[in-house]
């Protein structure tokens, strides 16, 4: 049971206080509503560079991070398709120094033309390090265009490409500090070793003063329904051939989550799971076989994806991964089967649980799916998902219409 | 009043690090149980650590591949049963090798421990290694290796172990596809008899649980086969190529780069200074290499010192990835850096911020229940004083600039430097 009381300041900020005297730590998650679904498509990877500058000094403060350094934290940020969110771990005693840090960059943003062309070249560099100078690094960049067309998913968070980083101007990193990065469009936890009225205190000192702002999200497209399979051939300097299969699926806050959620893990998790079972060890068709899902809060994506053996062919290994979906479709799945993967979504919650700031972004998280106390209940709707549901949602789901496939080939 | 942002709300240093209390137990001779109870959430993990890393090994690979095989199958229960059997109640069976042991641990919710832990203890007591399974761990192993050959930062690391320690020290023992291939049942029954069933070094278990729990452990892990009777093996000869080697890739946009040296062991009375000028050189954000080539001049994604400690050596060494056109640039930054901190004593703000940050970063390692466990398993391994965090506190503040320039000058010199790149000509 994660406990939590929940405040909004006059200026709109969405706060959350999460107690626990067991820490010496405290932990700040600020989490923007502001991702690269909202990114223009011809400019590409800008929420994510922008988070990059974020760390260059604010209006009062020069060095973000020594300041923090200098007071014993830590801080760093992600961004998504849907959110950036920013995080601080301190001794609970300093933790007003993070106060100070996060609200001063909420405030003002210093960003010169310096600053930014040094993060646009470590961005790029970034870029290649993870999607270009690794094998099979790209199937994220591939895989995306190809099952949505419409959608801002259409992209990757670090950007469709290195020309779209490279173009962005000072002028426009304002303009979107202004348009998203305010109170109102922001959620902050506070969780950790500190009591609720020193939480308030804090928050109004130094984020109370803050002022509202405009903030209008960009109007983007549902992805309609995809009509026909689709596929593409890619062939790269790899040593071994790869298929992907990507199906859509619904959206975070969505029924069908669950149950999408306990179908991967039934498919693809751990050495009791089927597709490890059949077709990595008895058929001998892949050496690796996972199953995932994109976890996106709009309707996202259920992967499936695999190294071939040596010597098998694009058509046999996809053949029998459909062969498995099939069986899916047709056979409802057994009781002790469907325990096995509720029993272990609750391993991963709990476990998940023990570390403070894992939880305080899972409750920021909850909150701007909507729901708060998601981060409690979120377990029963895995208890409530029955073998019915999960033949009915893999009926609708698996079928081709519905599938990207991406053929990355060996080159010989 | 209005509200000075520029200033800087008042901070308190850490003062003190505790490290909690743990329980150790001897369970049978040679084997002590340690319990660190700590968290709120109804977890627990169980760590094994056996006498079995790369340092045991008789053929390369035999580590890793017995690590691996033994959820693969009991004279009771098919590799397939006994994932079952754990997956059914959601627990999690890891085992890993590394460079002087392995170790097996079990993850499972407080309240499934008494139906795990007998399947796990099987798993560890009785492991058959049947061939097929063998097969099929050995191809996708190949499989997997073929891959990482293709990284650069694979090869990179690979190669610098290897020009450091010396191509046939364990701690470079690297697989090459041969030794995949050639490695047999033999090999892997012999390696787990010796290593495994009388190579039980010590056991942590950390998380929330009960005096019955630990009882129900203790009991199960006095009454089951493994025991500690392994003969002690001396350390292994290293012999260093020194100087510059590259390695030819020319299909990579960056080029990965290692510069290193040997260091001095962990027990060593200036290894926790070390360890402080290493965080200031490398080992941070907010560290010289950090800020000059990435928040200055933007050559690289992230640039980082690490001061690694094995049991029987020390290694230091800078990595990064750079991409090519920059790769000289890179290089002459490095250099100069290490030349600077050697020539002149560190500013005493920047000290100030490392000596604050570390303590917070130790504070931040000593929370929560697996973190603990952690550190208390280096605490162990090491032979280290109960007090070593504590100690950590007087270490770091009387570093003085001028002590601090007189390591720098001991351990960060010019001589005896093995450099690494992986890229394109």
């Amino acid at each position: 049971m994660i406990n939590y009381t929940k405040f909004t300041l006059e200026n709109g900020l969405t706060v959350i206080h999460h107690a626990d005297d067991s820490t010496q730590l405290c932990v700040l998650n600020l989490l923007y509503k502001v991702g690269s679904r909202d990114e223009n498509p011809d400019k590409t990877g800008f929420a994510h560079l922008f988070e990059h500058l974020m760390f260059g000094g604010s209006k009062n403060i020069e060095e973000f991070d020594t300041e923090l350094q200098t007071a014993g934290g830590e801080s760093n940020a992600f961004t998504s398709n849907d959110i950036t969110n920013y995080y601080i771990t301190l001794p609970a005693n300093n933790i007003e120094t993070g106060f100070w840090l996060e609200s001063d960059r909420m405030l003002s943003l210093d960003i010169n033309q310096k600053s930014l062309d040094v993060q646009k070249n470590v961005v790029i560099e970034e870029f290649k390090e993870r999607y270009l100078n690794q094998p099979y690094g790209d199937v994220w960049l591939k895989i995306l265009p190809l099952a949505y067309k419409v959608h801002p998913y259409n992209w990757a968070t670090i950007g469709k490409n290195i020309t779209h980083i490279e173009n962005f101007e000072l002028n426009e990193v304002k303009s979107f500090f202004e348009n998203y990065y305010s109170p109102n469009n922001a959620i902050l936890v506070v969780a950790g070793n500190i009591p609720l009225e020193t939480c308030k205190v804090f928050c109004e000192k130094w984020f109370g003063s803050i002022e509202k702002k405009d903030t209008k999200h960009s109007n983007y497209q549902q992805e309609p329904r995809q009509m026909e399979p689709r596929s593409e051939h890619v062939y790269n300097d790899v040593p071994l051939d790869l298929l992907v299969k990507a199906y859509h699926m619904g959206g975070r806050m969505d029924s069908d989550y669950y149950v999408c959620d306990l179908l991967s893990d039934i498919l693809g998790s751990g050495k009791s799971a089927r597709f490890f079972n059949k077709l990595v060890k008895e058929k001998r068709l892949f050496s690796e076989l996972d199953t995932y899902i994109s976890g996106d809060a709009d309707p996202g994506l259920f992967l499936i994806e695999g190294k071939l053996m040596k010597g098998i062919s694009f058509e046999t290994a996809e053949n029998a991964i459909k062969e498995e979906l099939e069986y899916l479709k047709t056979h409802l799945i057994g009781e002790t089967e469907l325990t096995k993967v509720q029993n272990k979504t609750e391993t991963n919650v709990r476990f998940g649980d023990v570390n403070v700031l894992n939880r305080a972004m899972k409750l920021a998280f909850a909150e701007f799916l909507g729901n708060i106390e998601l981060v409690n209940t979120e377990i029963d709707e895995y208890l409530k998902v029955t073998p019915a549901l999960l033949q009915d949602i893999a009926k609708n789901m698996f079928v081709e219409n519905n599938c990207s496939t991406l053929y990355y080939h060996a080159k010989v | 009043m209005s509200l000075e942002r520029n200033i800087a709300p008042q901070f308190h240093k850490v003062k003190d690090l505790h490290f909690p209390e743990y329980q150790k137990i001897e369970i049978k001779t040679g084997i002590d149980l340690y319990a660190i109870k700590a968290g709120t959430e109804p977890v627990i993990r169980l760590d094994l650590v056996f006498n079995a890393g790369l340092t045991r090994q008789l053929k390369k690979a035999e580590s890793s591949f017995t690590a691996q095989m033994l959820s693969e199958g009991t004279s009771k229960k098919t590799a397939s049963a006994l994932a079952d059997a754990l997956d059914f109640y959601g627990a999690y069976f890891q085992t890993r090798s590394n460079a002087d042991d392995a170790i097996a641990s079990l993850y499972c919710l407080e309240k499934h421990l008494k139906s795990c832990l007998p399947i796990f203890i099987e798993a560890l007591v009785d492991s058959i290694f049947p061939p097929k399974e063998l097969d099929i761990i050995r191809k996708n192993s190949i499989q997997k290796l073929l891959v990482n050959e293709k990284k650069n930062n694979y090869l990179c690391r690979k190669v610098f172990y290897q020009k450091l320690l010396g191509a046939h020290h364990p701690y470079a023992g690297f697989s090459e596809k041969a030794d995949l291939e050639n490695l047999n049942l033999d090999d892997l029954k012999s390696f787990y008899k010796t290593n495994y069933l009388s190579g039980l070094k010590f056991l942590i278990l950390s998380g929330n649980f009960s005096e019955i729990t630990l009882g129900y452990i203790h009991e199960s892990i006095k009454t089951c086969l493994l025991q500690n009777s392994i003969e002690p093996r001396g350390g292994a000869a290293i012999s260093t190529i020194l100087g510059k080697h590259f390695v030819e890739k020319n299909d990579s946009v960056q080029s990965a780069i290692r510069i290193g040296k040997l260091s001095i062991e962990r027990a060593h009375p200036d290894y926790r200074k070390l360890q402080l000028l290493n965080l200031i050189f490398g080992g941070y954000f907010g560290s010289r290499l950090m800020k000059n080539i990435r928040e200055d001049k933007g050559l690289t994604y992230g640039i980082y010192s690490v001061l690694e400690s094995f049991q029987q050596t020390s290694v230091w060494y800078i990595e990064t990835e750079i991409n090519t056109k920059n790769r000289e640039q890179g290089l002459t930054e490095i250099y100069k850096e290490l030349a600077a901190i050697r020539n002149e004593p560190i500013g005493a703000h920047e000290l100030e911020v490392a000596k604050n940050y570390m303590l917070g970063s130790f504070l931040r390692s000593l929370d929560g229940p697996f973190s603990l466990a952690d550190r208390l398993k280096i605490i162990i391994d090491f032979g280290l004083s109960k007090d070593y965090y504590a100690e950590f506190v007087h270490i770091i503040n009387s570093m003085s600039p001028e002590a601090l320039m007189a390591i720098s000058n001991k351990y960060f010199s010019a001589e005896n430097i093995v450099e690494v790149l992986v890229g394109k000509k």
